[in-house]
């Protein structure tokens, strides 16, 4: 146990430069990311899963899920869970005869009482010489059209897409399976703004730091294909566009799932078979999913480093609201110039430059050109111990070189206190929007009460920043952090 | 909406060949009429009674809210239209009644009348009423009142060559209809009828009076060769059995004549049923609690065939599990319901959780065996296969024959349910999908015997499938690209085996060494001939000149068809490329599963390398021409595990696709 709890603490600790999640995120064919009750599971093949309880940033064993067999999906339909499976049941000796099997249950939580699966039913079947491999099952639930599919199959001929009940998940009356593309295992369907994306994953797994899995996307108006690449390339015809195939020091992604945290704000998740800084191996990872003419990207989760924060409403920087200090230039008349004398750098202000002068409480914090003051650079860092969200811990927003730390106020303001003291109005979830841009959010906001996940930094004005609720729809809400 | 109307008309029928022949909810009083040459058949509708009961039901009583109509032209594929009738649509019923029990349909004048028992709002018992329509699959207008003067349950309603319609019901009343179907003929008869010491005034004739007729129920009346008969169910010991009576005239005096069906094997009470003759044979419809085993007011509707004496009395029919359907043999066969097995053949539910699913065979020890009539392999090809889903607890065997267990052998089943070695496995006692080669497929229509060759085995269905024809031997004429530009003739040999379990390996230089080994280069020196044979190492490779079905040229299948290793392998091919002028600046556009190598008139021209999946337009050559006349394109595809298969095509500097050759 006590072992246990270092080794968690150990991979703590890496953590911020982590590609993939902390804790003891091992797992294959991780499921689409499921929220029950305040915790996230995700299922895995070979039976079992993993439970974050701390929103979603550290990862440990625990969940349960019965009929082993590979690559499970999981999705919530009104207020019941619904697992899909596989099982290959005949085909000894890497025969390909499988099952999809669907079963329900009210909750993930094997403490719960409520926990208990229904008995599975399969839902589509392959005989071992078709060209099909029924395992790998990727969920799809229309919530607009109340209809159900799973998508399933390997390598071993065409992935296939069947249509269940939702009400039952059991096969729908009279559905057949309809071959939509090659070459692929672990798929999983999408069905976003009228269009539908079949996602794949591509290359060969297990072979550690060198598979070559990656994850594919194409796109169709009909869930029945054809799914085409951004070539127009079908992917019966092994066409598909790159989601996502190494991020960091981690390779081999495979087996998407799709969370959607908020209107604008959404996370994919996937194993990668093999994280560098972990033994290479097989590691459940949640990055940022962005959105780009239509296509999906896995983005970019906020690392430790100096940035700039950068208003999207009109591109002013945040900073400590404070005098702007003048630098010192001997300034030449343009048309005195003789465009043949030598150049030479300037030197950039320094902390040290201006610090005296600064206020020395808590400041507001303001916006402004930006000029390449100290005052608008911030270290971001992530926070151990303090819990996270989906993909990352919370992170503390400092000036650069002093421990000011960009805080919520009392009546919505944004300030900077005037040392970090831990507490969680100055903790920040930051996540990437899906359009590339960040959103800053504070744990706590002061006046009310518990966790927060309503208020973000919001330019109001174009040189004043508040807290205020998230708005997908708003530049006001989005920021840009620029290195 | 029109893409739903259109998906909802195409629902596609459901096989039903045996009994019971609804298999996704339960039915009963299966009323089938012939409309327009196609058979329709009107059952009620079973269903689990609400829980909790609504007020004043009787506990595990029967439950029925609604009606469906199905229809068949085969008596083995039924198409369920839906509800047509539910409780809520009855003005004059009780809308939670859940006593919509059996109906009839006829029709008249070009309307179909469907008549129906409720429970009545006001008053007491049962009426009965009509909906009419201008389809036998509706949709349905009901009549607003009931039926005036019928108090009662189980409507027939016969046409008789007199021109007159007739309607029976409850204990075998009966009364002429007006012309307009929905009322009683004015000079309809009332009698007084005493039921304990109650009174009531009944219409129409007493059919069965003085005849046996205890608690009898669902009177079917037809005509048939100057005869009117009146069948019906009855008690004769302690359940019901289906008993007729002959008569000149359709309103009686009727004579007892005897039984069309006996008392259910089991303790199924109640039996109910109709007859009709369809295209030239007479059937019997009748149901029985086969999915509800425990309970026997969830019924399911079964079909016999039924046959008369010369001299118009009709002979028993004993009832059957295989029913009457002929099975396409390339569709799920529920031999569970066979028509003769030995001794120790047992069956029972697949799932008890869920009986419909339906049953298995247990062939209980070597020598087991079961016969299973009636099915058609006209549609099964050479190629074919055959699946079995099964459970066993030991490794064992079975087969298929043609109508015994001397017969011809159809296909041999092995069933492996333990496998000893480093991965143990252990699948005893689950359900398992088998696969055989066909040894031989029979013609037409025929039965099948299914013996237990070793162990015990349980056998759910079995099913016999078409292979895909992946690619077919070259015609003699030559052939063009396909409309896309890609080259489906190739001359292609048996592969070369190797010894590599993984596709990472194939860099250039392992490529460069593996496949420019020369004695691997030889294999494309010349242009081989179908069938040719060429020596590597050991082995001997046979070419075979083929004529790809798909774009792509499946290897993986052309390896398989032919019985020779799948992964591991190394397959040469040859085309020939005709040019009636040079094409300058084309490139060779490729795509494989895995690495390979293509040469052009011996020059090599494109090096796919690493872990390749099979992408259309992976990877381009270098700029080439093709000469006027003769052009040899040939190619070396390498795979360890995976699916082999390539597509290659030529395109221009606009990017098009080259088509302006022919394929030798």
């Amino acid at each position: 146990m006590t072992k246990k709890f270092l080794f968690s603490i150990i991979f703590a600790l890496t953590a911020s430069a982590a590609s993939a999640q902390v804790g003891a995120p091992y797992i294959h064919d991780p499921s689409t990311l499921a929220e029950c009750d305040g915790k996230y599971y995700t299922f895995g093949t070979g039976g079992g899963g993993l439970i974050s309880d701390d929103g979603g940033y550290t990862w440990h064993g625990g969940a349960e899920r019965p009929g082993g067999g590979a690559a499970p999906d999981v999705l919530k339909i009104g207020d019941r869970y619904l697992v899909a499976y596989s099982a290959t049941g005949g085909g000894l000796g890497g025969g390909h005869y499988g099952k999809i099997l669907t079963m329900w249950n009210k909750t993930l939580d094997p403490k719960s009482p409520d926990f208990k699966f229904t008995v599975a039913k399969e839902v589509a079947a392959s005989d071992g010489v078709e060209d099909c491999d029924a395992i790998d099952a990727g969920l799809l639930y229309v919530k607009e059209q109340n209809r159900l599919f799973v998508s399933y199959g390997t390598y071993f001929g065409n992935i296939r897409i069947i249509e269940l009940d939702p009400e039952t998940a059991a096969r729908k009356s009279g559905a057949k399976p309809v071959d939509v593309a090659i070459d692929c295992e672990a798929t999983d369907l999408l069905y976003v703004d009228g269009w539908y994306y079949l996602l794949g994953t591509h290359g060969t797994c297990c072979d550690g730091v060198n598979s070559t899995y990656n994850i594919v996307v194409g796109r169709s108006k009909d869930i029945y294909g054809p799914y085409l690449d951004n070539n127009g390339r079908d992917m019966k015809q092994g066409g598909g566009k790159m989601v996502v195939a190494t991020y960091q020091k981690s390779v081999g992604a495979g087996h998407f799932g799709r969370f959607v945290v908020d209107d604008g704000v959404e996370v994919m998740s996937c194993h990668f078979e093999a994280d560098f800084e972990r033994s290479g191996r097989s590691v459940l990872s949640i990055l940022p999913l962005t959105w780009k003419d239509g296509w999906p990207k896995a983005g970019k989760k906020v690392t430790g480093g100096v940035y700039t924060i950068l208003s999207a409403r009109r591109g002013y920087a945040l900073e400590l609201a404070t005098d702007f200090v003048r630098i010192a230039q001997d300034r030449q008349m343009w048309w005195r110039i003789n465009p043949d004398d030598p150049v030479k750098e300037l030197p950039l202000q320094q902390l040290s430059d201006v610090e005296s002068s600064w206020p020395k409480a808590s400041a507001p914090a303001r916006l402004s050109d930006f000029m390449l003051r100290p005052n608008q650079y911030w270290k971001i860092e992530p926070v151990e111990g303090k819990g996270g969200y989906l993909g990352n811990p919370y992170f503390k927003i400092t000036i650069n070189g002093t421990s000011r730390a960009l805080a919520a106020s009392t009546g919505m303001d944004v300030i900077v206190a005037d040392t970090f003291t831990g507490d969680d109005t100055q903790l920040w979830r930051i996540e990437q929007c899906t359009d590339g841009t960040y959103r800053l959010m504070p744990k706590r906001v002061p006046g009310i009460p518990g966790l927060n996940t309503k208020y973000v930094l919001y330019s109001i004005a174009d040189s004043t920043p508040i807290l205020k609720e998230w708005d997908s729809t708003s530049d006001n809400a989005k920021w840009e952090l620029e290195r | 909406m029109k893409r739903l109307l259109l998906f909802s008309a195409l629902l596609p029928a459901v096989l039903c060949a045996q009994n019971p022949i609804i298999r996704d909810m339960y039915a009963a009083d299966p009323t089938a009429r012939v409309f327009g040459g196609k058979v329709y058949l009107f059952p009620s509708h079973d269903i689990v009674q609400p829980s909790p009961l609504p007020q004043g039901m009787r506990e595990n009583w029967f439950c029925m809210e609604d009606y469906h109509v199905y229809s068949s032209e085969n008596l083995t594929e039924w198409t369920d239209h839906g509800v047509i009738l539910t409780q809520k649509d009855v003005p004059w019923g009780k809308p939670d009644g859940y006593s919509m029990w059996a109906p009839d349909c006829v029709e008249r004048g070009g309307k179909y009348y469907f008549y129906f028992p409720d429970v009545v709002k006001e008053g007491m018992g049962f009426g009965i009423g009509v909906a009419v329509a201008d389809k036998p699959e509706g949709p349905y207008t009901v009549v607003k009142s009931n039926i005036k003067g019928i108090s009662g349950i189980d409507p027939c309603v016969l046409q008789a060559s007199d021109g007159n319609a007739y309607i029976f019901w409850g204990a075998g009343r009966c009364a002429r209809l007006k012309e307009n179907m929905t009322e009683l003929a004015d000079d309809t008869p009332t009698e007084k009828v005493r039921w304990g010491d109650r009174e009531f005034e009944m219409s129409g004739y007493n059919c069965l009076k003085d005849l046996p007729n205890r608690q009898a129920e669902g009177p079917f009346a037809f005509e048939h060769n100057g005869n009117y008969y009146l069948t019906y169910p009855y008690v004769r010991r302690n359940t019901e059995v289906l008993g007729y009576a002959m008569s000149k005239n359709p309103t009686g005096p009727y004579e007892y004549k005897g039984l069309i069906m006996a008392e259910h094997a089991d303790s199924c009470w109640t039996n109910h049923h109709s007859i009709i003759n369809y295209k030239g044979q007479w059937y019997l419809f009748y149901h029985h609690n086969d999915f509800s085993p425990d309970d026997d007011k969830r019924r399911s509707p079964r079909i016999e065939r039924l046959y008369f004496n010369p001299d118009g009395t009709i002979r028993e029919v004993h009832p059957t599990m295989r029913g009457v359907g002929i099975n396409d043999a390339v569709s799920v066969i529920n031999v569970d319901r066979y028509n003769t097995a030995s001794q120790d053949v047992t069956t029972g539910f697949v799932d008890t959780a869920d009986r419909f699913r339906g049953w298995y065979a247990g062939l209980g020890r070597k020598g087991s065996y079961i016969i299973y009539k009636d099915v058609d392999f006209k549609n099964v090809k050479p190629n074919a296969y055959a699946i079995a889903n099964v459970r066993a607890n030991k490794n064992t065997k079975f087969t298929v024959r043609e109508k015994s267990a001397k017969g011809k052998v159809i296909a041999e089943f092995t069933v492996t349910v333990v496998t000893e070695g480093q991965f143990r496995r252990d699948y005893s006692g689950q359900w398992l999908a088998v696969t055989a080669p066909l040894k031989y497929v029979p013609n037409g229509v025929t039965d099948l015997c299914i013996t237990a060759d070793a162990d015990a085995v349980d056998i759910d269905n079995i099913e016999f499938k078409n292979r895909i024809e992946y690619f077919q031997p070259a015609a003699a004429t030559p052939s063009t690209p396909d409309s896309d530009g890609f080259i489906r003739r190739w001359t292609v040999a048996e592969p070369i085996y190797l010894d590599i379990n993984t596709n990472i390996l194939f860099t250039d230089s392992y490529l460069d060494k593996t496949l420019g080994d020369p004695q691997v280069q030889s294999l494309l020196k010349t242009v081989p001939a179908d069938r040719q044979k060429s020596k590597y190492g050991s082995q001997t490779l046979v070419w075979h000149k083929i004529e790809s079905n798909f774009y792509n040229v499946k290897l993986f299948r052309f390896t398989e068809h032919y019985g020779k290793k799948i992964y591991g392998v190394i397959f040469p091919a040859v085309t020939v490329i005709e040019c009636d002028d040079e094409i300058r600046d084309v490139r060779l556009m490729a795509g494989s599963n895995s690495a390979s190598k293509w040469y052009l008139d011996g020059d090599e021209i494109l090096t796919m390398s690493g872990d390749r999946r099979m992408v259309r337009d992976d990877c381009a050559s270098k700029s080439v021409t093709l000469k006027k006349g003769t052009n040899v394109l040939s190619g070396l595809v390498i795979n360890g595990p995976g699916m082999s298969d390539f597509c290659v095509r030529f395109i221009d500097n606009d990017g098009h696709p080259v088509k302006n050759f022919k394929i030798k």
